[in-house]
């Protein structure tokens, strides 16, 4: 039992590995377009999200802020269609070490605020805390999930495997 | 034979690099598609939030230099009190600290520049918090700003509902000897919108990034009890 339980492991792997891939992507694909979607019908808003890590001159966080949900829900699109993941993935993980090192930063300088990570956003309010270890985890997940991508991009049912036109294999690390 | 055999060989050489010349223009086109649609979402952001703000805007009278708030009281300690007519601890600020306020401003110690502006428009299905805003403009212009907060507050709808309809809020407004029909038409006409969104503008890029904040001569204050009210305008005086 002890010899086989590790082989038969390694005989899953490459079974389970394509459709967890396609778990990561239409989960990565929900979160960009639940994060977009709170965003997209407050832009004003979302500037002010942004100007409040006082990271930015006003000016620029205000363009930031207004981009910003737009680019999240395109992302969102893309991997939920499994076009072109792999970059995809690349700038979810860009985007996202982004996110965790701004949230870091406000927690280092003492801010008190909001991430406006899923809408929302700003200074809290008297008697709240900040829940910036919550969010860093949170966002640390959702890298894990650009990650796997980044490193297996071919998943079932997506846009690239269609356009290739092959089953998902095992070298399709070009 | 043996030079059939190479030729097929040779020939299969040919056919993956092909394959691989395929692959690798596909992989070209997807990926600057890809960029392509990033980039144009960023720039339809961008292009969408130009072209919602408006930059002209008529500011009410009695409002500060810039038109960025109310002015109540000419005393020589300035108070500004940053707000949004939606929101709870605005209220609760409202309801303990307030009647302080307007003593002191009946004392002739302090001017307050009030700041309706709009942040939690998120919070209600009509933009409650700039429609409020505006129609608060519409009360400064006759010299009633004041009153009519204070009416809003105790009609205060909660988070997440659609607020008060325009009629309500035009109802309020004749509750505190408004004009009907002038700031009625005011409010229905959307007169001071674009000044709401001046005043919540310039609020945010002073880096006021919540609703209530109160600020005495440029301090802003942490404790906005009566009692921390009265402190910091007694020490800004001296």
């Amino acid at each position: 039992m002890t010899v086989t339980a590790p082989s038969t492991r390694v005989v899953h792997w490459p079974a389970v590995r394509p459709w967890l891939g396609t778990a990561a992507r239409l989960g990565l694909a929900a979160v960009w377009l639940l994060a977009g979607a709170s965003k997209v019908d407050d832009l004003a808003a979302s500037g002010r999200a942004v100007n409040a890590y006082q990271v930015l001159p006003y000016d620029v966080a205000t363009v930031v802020g207004a981009a910003l949900p737009f680019v999240e829900l395109a992302l969102g699109v893309l991997l939920l269609l499994g076009l072109a993941t792999r970059l995809t993935a690349g700038i979810s993980a860009a985007l996202l070490v982004v996110f965790i090192t701004g949230i870091a930063s406000a927690w280092a300088r003492g801010l008190a605020i909001d991430c406006g990570c899923f809408g929302s956003g700003g200074q809290l309010a008297e008697g709240q805390a900040p829940s910036y270890l919550p969010e860093i985890l949170r966002d640390l997940g959702f890298l894990v999930m650009a990650g796997f991508l980044l490193i297996w991009p071919r998943t079932p049912v997506s846009v690239d495997g269609w356009l290739t036109g092959e089953p998902v294999v095992e070298d399709e690390d070009e | 034979m043996s030079s059939r055999r190479g030729q097929r060989g040779a020939a299969k050489v040919v056919r993956q690099q092909l394959a691989r010349e395929r692959r690798r223009r596909r992989t070209i086109w997807v990926s600057v598609t890809a960029v392509a649609v990033v980039l144009i979402a960023g720039l339809i952001g961008w292009g969408v939030w130009s072209s919602q703000k408006s930059d002209e805007f008529t500011a009410p009278k009695n409002t500060a230099e810039g038109g960025t708030g109310v002015v109540v009281g000419s005393g020589p300690v300035t108070v500004d009190i940053y707000e949004d007519f939606l929101c709870p601890v605005c209220k609760q600020f409202q309801d303990t600290s307030g009647a302080t306020v307007d003593q002191l401003i009946s004392e002739g110690r302090i001017r307050a520049v009030y700041h309706p502006v709009a942040y939690l428009n998120r919070f209600s299905t009509t933009e409650y918090s700039t429609r409020s805003s505006a129609a608060s403009g519409c009360a400064a212009d006759e010299g009633k700003f004041a009153e009519y907060a204070k009416a809003l507050y105790q009609r205060q709808p909660p988070e997440g509902s659609a607020g008060l309809t325009d009629d309500e809020l035009i109802d309020i407004g004749a509750g505190v000897g408004l004009n009907r029909d002038d700031f009625g038409s005011c409010v229905r006409d959307n007169t001071f919108k674009p000044w709401t969104e001046h005043v919540t503008d310039t609020a945010s890029r002073n880096n006021v990034t919540g609703t209530p904040t109160v600020i005495i001569d440029g301090q802003q204050v942490t404790d906005r009890s009566p009692d921390g009210i009265r402190a910091a305008v007694e020490a800004a005086g001296k």
